[in-house]
Formats: C-alpha cells, structure tokens, sequence
C-alpha cells in the first residue's frame, strides 16, 4: 500500500528520472566530456560536503581542518601506488589512515568547545599542510626514516607527486565516474543510517548541550572522536579517488585552506545538520564555482574576470546565509513551503466566503 | 533500606575558597533527602561533586558501596545517578519527545539498539510526567514549568536509582509549585531515592524524610525537618527570625 501510494507522487519519478540521467552521462559525449567530469566532481564533493557533516552538522564541531584528511588520502594512494601497490587496495588503507591521524589530533582537540576548536583545527590543518611540504627535507638526514624515501622523494614538497597515467584514460575515466557515484551513495546511506540511530541521537545531544548530554549517560568524548574518525575516514577515500582521478597532487591543492573552507561552505550553503543540505550545497558549489572560474563581465572598457573573485563572493555569501537563513537552501526551501500552504489557505478561505 | 550513597569527608576547592568543606551525609535507600542553605552554600557543588562534573579535592563519594568520586559524569549517569539541572538545560532544537529518548537510550542498563524501544520507553517516561501531549513540540517551545518538567524526565527517562534535583520547584507558581510536588512523590513511590536541592522550603520541608542544611561549604545541621527549622544555628544562618516561632505552631511554618 505504502509503495502504491508513494509511486502516485511525482517525487520518486523524478528521482529516477535523474538517477538515469547521471547513469547515462558517460555514454552520451555531449560538450566532450565535460558535462561527465562536472558530475564527477559533484559527486566527490557532495561525498565531502556529507561526511564534513556527520561531525560539523550532527555532532556541531565545527572542524577547519578537514583538509588534512583529504590529503591525506591522496598522498597515501599516491605514495603507496608509486611503491607498487595495486590502486584500489590504498583505497581502504587511506581511509584508515585518515581515520587515525584524525583520532590523534582530534582526541586533544576536541576537549576543547565551540570556536576554540574550530580554531585549533585551521592551526592544525596548517600544521599539517606545512609538514608535507617539507617533510622530505626533515627526514633526509634521519637514519630511521631515510628508508621511506624513494630516489630522494616521499612528498615531493612544494613539486608535488605525479602518477602514471593508463593507456586507455577514455575508459578509466568512465570507471571513476561510476565508482564516485557509488561513493556518494554510500555516503548519503551513512548520513542517513547516522542520522536515524543511536550514534546520531548521541551526537544531537551533543551538538545542542554536550553538559547536558554528559549527565544523562552520553560519552561525549568518545562519541565526538568516533564522529570525527568516520568523516575523517570518508573524506580520506576521496581523497585517493580524487588523486587517483587526477594523477597529479600538491600539498597546496589537497592540504591547502581553501580545501578545508569548501567542506565548510557546502553543508552551511545547503542546510547544516539535515541530510539533503549538505547535497544540495555541494551541487550549488560546484555549479557556481564552474560557472564563475569561466566567466569575464565587459561593460565597454570596463572587464572584470570573476575567477579573482570568486573567493570574494562566497564570502558574501556565507555572509548571507548565516544572517538570514541559517538553514541554508533546506531552510528556505521549509519556508517557502510554509509560505506557500499558508497563500493557499487563504486562497480557500476567500472562495468558501 | 540501607544506605544508598555516602559521601566522606567531601570537599571541593575553588583555589583558596572551600565551596564544600569536609560535608560527610548518607543517604538511605527510598529517601527523600532535601539539601538547604543559603546561596553560595555550596549546594550545587555537592551535587556536581557527585555526578562527576566536579571532581571533589579530597573524601570519596561511595554509592551502592562503589567508589564514584573520579568517574566521569556518564559512566555515573549508567550507575544510576542521574540530576536535573538549576538552569534548565533541554536540547533545544529537539522534540520533547527525542530529548526523552537520549536518556532512554544512554542511560542505566539499556541494551536495545532498536530506535522504537526507546521512543516506547520515552513515550512511558512521559506519561509519567505529564508531558505526553507536548512531545511533538521543539523544546525552544516550551514554557518554563514544561521545561522543568522536562528536565525531570529526561533524567527519568535514564533509569536512575538515585535522581539529583536541583531546584526544580525554583520559579514557579504555587499551582505548578504543587504539581511538581506531587511529581515528586510519584517519584519517591516509584521506587526513586532523591536528593533535593530547595530553596522553597514549603517545597522543600513538606516532602524530604530528612534535611541537611549548608552553610559557606559546612554542614551545620542534620535531620526531620521539624528538627531542623527549629535549630536556632539554621534560623540564624538561613531561615531567619519569622521562622523562630513557637514550637507549637511550626507547622505553619512549613505550609507558608
């Protein structure tokens, strides 16, 4: 009954519909492939956008340092592939590693609260960013760690590391596409499951009163460090995805600030803390951050490349959101729902009198 | 009967200043133990030393014979100590209903990982207080006597032996004074040992089995609280001089 009644709404056919579409991309080679690497993408960053959210959103601690795991992961699959290790195997193990290098930063930092951990993590993630890009020149000399390098690099440093590319890239392509598809939807059942269990009920309590929650039986500590090594180690795969996707990596991409500010804005753009936020402002990130880095404005002699900009206007519009729908697209989109029942009772209301 | 928690020889320090200074109590089991004294008596920090959100500067805190002084606050909260809180503290942009549920799920012996156990056991907890028709409604939303009443069940909802309440009385108008009240000896029927820390002495002296008064972090008096609001150390520290009436009319005392 339930399912009959479902498949009369327009919801569940537009679902499929779209579902469909993204299947069907990599066999359609409409604008050359450029429409199947947006897609891609998409998905990496709303996988991003939702695993930032289990702790940022669910759990409210909210990390600037979330960049240190992506890194992670990519350089993880990028060194391990380098010393012969078949791709997909580093997959996991740059999820783990993520996941533990998570636990050691994350289990001193989040004693602390509030702002005062959103802080420590842009120092960590800078920390971090800054011991990759010289981390080469530290163990040169140590006769323990020398055995790490190979032909002189581990990191790379600043020059950053390069993969091999296959031979058939055309078809490498389309199996990364599909494997970021299954990616998000595993992302997506893990907010949901979270969202839906005891863990996430833990995390609630912690996100609205973490003493009140104390007291009534939930360890907080333990459920915090748990929240942040499984986003950790979700953003840690797609880093090695992303890494294995674009064969070449730096610290300043993975590891940089802005990597960190993007899992931030995502979730805070689309709806912190729900589910279909963090989705929704991926998609809107990624359209817009397309669409901007293309774009020059010419009034005359007046031109404008809005790439230099587009730092300036997210700004803003964190901005924005933050002082009027603190919700993000899931709240507006509530209060236009709202707004809308309340002009159709009215509507009603005026013809019954 | 028997003796469900005793404190030691307590004390907690604030750098120089003893908020608790060598408080020694034993609370029976299916008590109701009331705590008085004036502001800054040091009250609210007995109760913080024996949830485990302060940890106490010397003497143990022993309940059901087990040492809980250095556990932290959950792992007390599972034993079966559990308090409401002075200010309210509800997760405010939760349902009545899921506030409830954390307590469910997270308290004493809970093994169901089930999320609709829980709801059934918070749906119960709730029908206990009263809270029932509001548990739809976002805790933001509540006024204050709900959300006092929420408190309560919240802490209620985890399954303690022995509930810490913190002024839960504080604020309220006489109605709602009385039906918290009576909330309150449900409580004590059910099997409940609590501990209450009051300043409406109607509250506070109509209920309690036994009163001890504090007063800057010592105890200064213990027992009935017929004894103990006709101690002249208490009526001078506490109470003050209305309260000093003749023995023979102390009971209007109490329903003042």
């Amino acid at each position: 009954m339930q399912v009959k009644q479902a498949l009369r709404s327009w919801k569940p056919w537009v679902g499929l519909a779209f579902l469909v579409f993204l299947l069907w991309v990599p066999a359609s080679e409409i604008a050359g492939g450029y429409l199947q690497t947006l897609c891609f993408l998409t998905f990496l960053y709303v996988t991003l956008s939702t695993a930032w959210n289990i702790l940022g959103g669910y759990a409210g601690q909210t990390s600037f340092g979330h960049a240190t795991f992506y890194g992670l992961g990519a350089y993880t699959t990028t060194i391990l592939v380098l010393r012969g290790v078949p791709p997909l195997m580093t997959m996991p193990l740059a999820g783990i590693i993520a996941a533990l290098y998570a636990l050691m930063w994350g289990y001193p930092c989040l004693r602390l609260r509030g702002q005062y951990f959103a802080i420590a993590t842009i120092g960590v993630g800078e920390a971090t960013r800054l011991l990759m890009l010289n981390l080469d020149d530290l163990i040169k000399d140590s006769e323990l760690l020398k055995g790490f390098l190979q032909e002189g690099v581990l990191t790379g440093g600043a020059t950053g590391l390069m993969l091999p590319t296959p031979e058939d890239i055309k078809s490498y392509a389309v199996g990364f596409y599909y494997g970021a598809m299954g990616l998000m939807f595993a992302a997506l059942l893990i907010s949901w499951w979270v969202k839906n269990s005891k863990f996430g009920l833990g995390l609630f309590a912690i996100n609205m009163d973490i003493d009140a929650a104390e007291t009534i039986g939930v360890n907080t500590v333990y459920y915090k460090n748990l929240a942040l090594m499984l986003s950790a180690f979700m953003v840690g795969i797609c880093g090695s995805v992303y890494a294995q996707y674009m064969f070449y990596i730096d610290p300043q991409t993975v590891f940089g600030f802005p990597m960190s500010i993007a899992m931030v804005l995502m979730p805070t753009i689309g709806g912190i803390g729900t589910l279909a936020g963090p989705v929704l402002g991926a998609v809107v990130y990624i359209v817009v951050q397309d669409r901007i880095l293309t774009a020059n404005l010419e009034w005359g002699a007046f031109k404008l490349s809005l790439s230099s900009l587009h730092l300036l206007l997210y700004g803003g519009l964190l901005v924005l959101i933050i002082l009027f729908e603190p919700k993000g697209i899931t709240g507006l989109q509530r209060r236009l729902a709202r707004w809308w029942k309340k002009a159709g009772t009215r509507v009603t209301e005026k013809r019954t009198a | 009967m028997g003796v469900l928690i005793r404190g030691e020889d307590v004390c907690r320090y604030f750098g120089g200043l003893a908020a608790v200074n060598h408080v020694s109590f034993e609370v029976n089991r299916g008590e109701i133990f009331g705590l008085i004294g004036p502001n800054g008596a040091g009250k609210t920090t007995l109760f913080r030393c024996i949830t485990g959100v302060y940890q106490a500067t010397s003497g143990r805190i022993l309940f059901n014979e087990k040492d809980i002084t250095r556990l932290m606050p959950h792992r007390i909260c599972v034993m079966g100590v559990t308090n409401t809180h002075q200010v309210v503290k509800p997760f405010m942009d939760m349902t009545v209903l899921d506030n409830v549920r954390v307590g469910a799920f997270f308290g004493r012996g809970w093994v169901s990982k089930e999320v609709k156990d829980a709801t059934k056991e918070a749906m119960r907890v709730l029908e206990f207080t009263g809270l029932a028709p509001r548990a739809g409604s976002l805790a933001r939303n509540l006024t204050l006597p709900d959300r006092k009443r929420l408190e309560v069940a919240r802490a209620l909802a985890t399954r303690p032996e022995l509930l810490l309440l913190d002024e839960v009385v504080a604020g309220l108008n006489p109605t709602e004074t009385d039906m918290m009240i009576a909330l309150i000896r449900r409580l004590r029927e059910s099997g409940i040992t609590i501990i209450m820390v009051e300043h409406v002495m109607r509250a506070v002296l109509g209920v309690s089995d036994r009163v001890m008064v504090l007063s800057f972090g010592e105890k200064i008096a213990e027992g009935t609280p017929k004894e103990v609001y006709t101690d002249p150390e208490v009526i001078e520290a506490y109470l003050g001089k209305s309260y000093a009436a003749p023995q023979d009319q102390g009971n209007s005392a109490i329903n003042r």
